[in-house]
């Protein structure tokens, strides 16, 4: 048998046991990319919207900077942390390093940026029309905001998505802040960096179809929620 | 409801290199005050400034504003309806949704809505929140013809005390809603004032081309005999003319009655018999030259404006004082019916 077809038996076979460690593994990346994904929705949709309507001194230099943020190299995210939650940095006293808690703050680091960014360009592609509307209305800043975040709101889906396939695939920030302790902070795409380096290429494969598996199954609801949307022809 | 609400004064630069420079106007409560012009005079910029809606400019704070293609966010037509209005004001912009034709419209998306329907919807729901100034950006233009009068009197009568501004490019409707009407043309007011006034004697030869009609009068319908009606035409101080003009309106229907001042026919002393169903005897007000024509304004008890030549000038004689007759065919006339409020 050819070497690829053996890693792919035995990535087969891993998948097929789906062990304790793997179950651990993929629980771990879902609970840590999906709360990241959370805080940087929270947080970054309501300052896109706000973004995206506001008129405002400064307002190109703040999208630079969130600009910038969504292309900013999960490592670098992960570098600034780390110094931060150093046992003599600024937020050493947490003693946050190396937990599950750090991994969720430094991919919320990278979620926050696209959220913000993508809901800020739907925005900001509103009609004419539709922002001056928008005005006309009379609405209090808030409801302002939501009526605009629902009209723009499969661009928003697609900010979410983003998001969560922005942390879900990165291994520069966790692997640094989370450390891939085994049974701790392990997840899946730091643990195919580990099995790669050990040569288990059958595991490796494993674990990348688990990742393609959540990012197949994010995106096909994300497809399905826009198709559905029938209020726009 | 303020007396008064002050439009304050503009100054910004248009699209297309002109600068748009209003003074402050003053409207009335309960006034309707029209912006009339050509596309491109800048009515629209002016309202979205008072509507405060331009960047960098003060508008009046709490103006009710309708932009000229009202957009339908996701949802219903009824969503829609309601978007900014409290409780009291749903139940209003309920009630005049139904006047306006839109009962049974409102259940599906917005976005399956006709632009009539839209351009209706966003009048129920402008006119619904209590406002001490509205602004209406050609709220009868997606229209039908056949809606027009009915919503023209929806308007008219919803506006109730608020002052408005209402921008329109069409002179029937200036002439039926209007109480006062503001010539803009190049962005600024040339001429302000009762409609009427405005239409009878334009202050220049660029607003008499953008106004182009001389004479706007009010009446009643007498009489129909299809195609045309006989209309009451009544002065201001009592005075009463008969015309016969083209119209298809009931008889005690308020209208307005409009026809060029080039359309009348002038003749000296009591003139030849002829078809013209309106024949009226009356004296020179005024001669005035407007261009390369001569502005006659005759007293018929109310003033009519006629447009002759200066041969015609000089061949019937005619000065101020003299006694003349005037002919309008009854087809160069068109009677437009007014909302009363």
């Amino acid at each position: 048998m050819s070497f690829i077809g053996e890693v792919l038996r035995d990535a087969f076979e891993v998948l097929g046991d789906f062990g304790p460690e793997v179950r651990e593994v993929l629980y771990l990346t879902i609970v840590v990319s999906g709360m990241a994904t959370l805080i940087g929705v929270v947080i970054g949709i309501p300052f896109g919207v706000w973004l995206g309507l506001g008129r405002f001194r400064g307002r190109g230099a703040v999208l630079t900077v969130v600009n910038v943020g969504m292309a900013i190299p999960p490592v670098l995210a992960g570098l600034v942390l780390l110094l931060l939650l150093w046992d003599d940095g600024p937020l050493g006293g947490l003693g946050a390093l190396f937990t599950p808690a750090a991994m969720v703050l430094a991919q919320s680091l990278l979620a926050i940026p696209i959220a913000a960014g993508i809901t800020a360009a739907s925005i900001r592609n509103l009609s004419g029309d539709a922002t001056e509307q928008l005005g006309a209305l009379q609405l209090g800043r808030w409801s302002r905001g939501v009526l605009a975040g629902r009209e723009v709101w499969p661009g928003i889906a697609a900010a979410i998505a983003a998001a969560f396939g922005r942390v879900v695939s990165e291994v520069g920030a966790v692997l640094i802040v989370g450390g891939n302790i085994r049974g701790e902070t392990r997840v899946l795409t730091t643990a195919i960096v580990q099995e790669s380096r050990q040569a288990r290429f059958g595991a490796a494969v494993a674990l990348g179809i688990l990742l393609l598996l959540i990012a197949l199954v994010v995106n096909a609801l994300l497809t399905w929620f826009q198709l559905k949307d029938t209020s726009r022809a | 409801m303020p007396d008064v609400v002050t439009l304050p004064a503009l100054a910004l630069p248009l699209n297309d290199g002109r600068h748009l420079a209003l003074e402050p106007v003053e409207v009335g409560r309960g006034e309707r005050l029209v912006l009339f012009g050509p596309n491109g005079a800048g009515k629209s910029t002016a309202l979205r400034c008072y509507a405060g809606l331009v960047p960098g400019v003060a508008g009046v704070p709490g103006a009710g504003y309708l932009p000229q293609r009202p957009y339908m966010f996701r949802g219903s037509g009824l969503h829609n309806l309601h978007l900014g209005l409290d409780g009291a004001a749903t139940a209003r912009a309920d009630a005049i949704a139904d006047r306006l034709g839109l009962t049974g419209r409102l259940a599906g998306p917005a976005g399956a809505l006709s632009g009539g329907e839209r351009a209706r919807l966003g009048i129920a729901r402008v006119l619904a929140r209590p406002a001490s100034l509205v602004l209406l950006d050609e709220p009868l233009a997606a229209l039908d013809a056949r809606d027009r009068s009915v919503v023209q009197a929806v308007i008219v009568e919803e506006l109730g005390d608020s002052a408005s501004v209402i921008v329109t490019h069409d002179r029937d409707v200036a002439a039926a809603v209007a109480e006062r009407m503001a010539v803009m043309i190049d962005g600024t007011i040339r001429q302000i004032g009762s409609v009427a006034s405005v239409f009878a004697t334009p202050r220049d030869d660029e607003v008499a081309e953008v106004v182009g009609i001389g004479n706007v009068i009010r009446g009643t319908v007498a009489e129909v005999e299809p195609p045309l009606v006989r209309v009451d035409l009544a002065g201001s101080d009592g005075a009463r003319l008969d015309m016969w003009t083209l119209g298809d309106d009931v008889p005690g229907t308020p209208v307005v009655v409009m026809f060029g001042a080039e359309a009348v026919t002038v003749f000296s002393g009591d003139g030849p018999r002829g078809s013209a169903r309106n024949r009226w005897q009356g004296v020179i007000e005024s001669v005035r030259q407007a261009g390369r024509l001569v502005e006659l304004v005759v007293d018929l008890g109310l003033p009519v404006v006629a447009l002759i030549t200066p041969g015609s000038l000089e061949a019937l004689d005619l000065e101020a004082g003299r006694s003349v007759a005037l002919s309008v065919k009854a087809t160069a006339a068109q009677a437009v019916v007014v909302p009363l409020p």
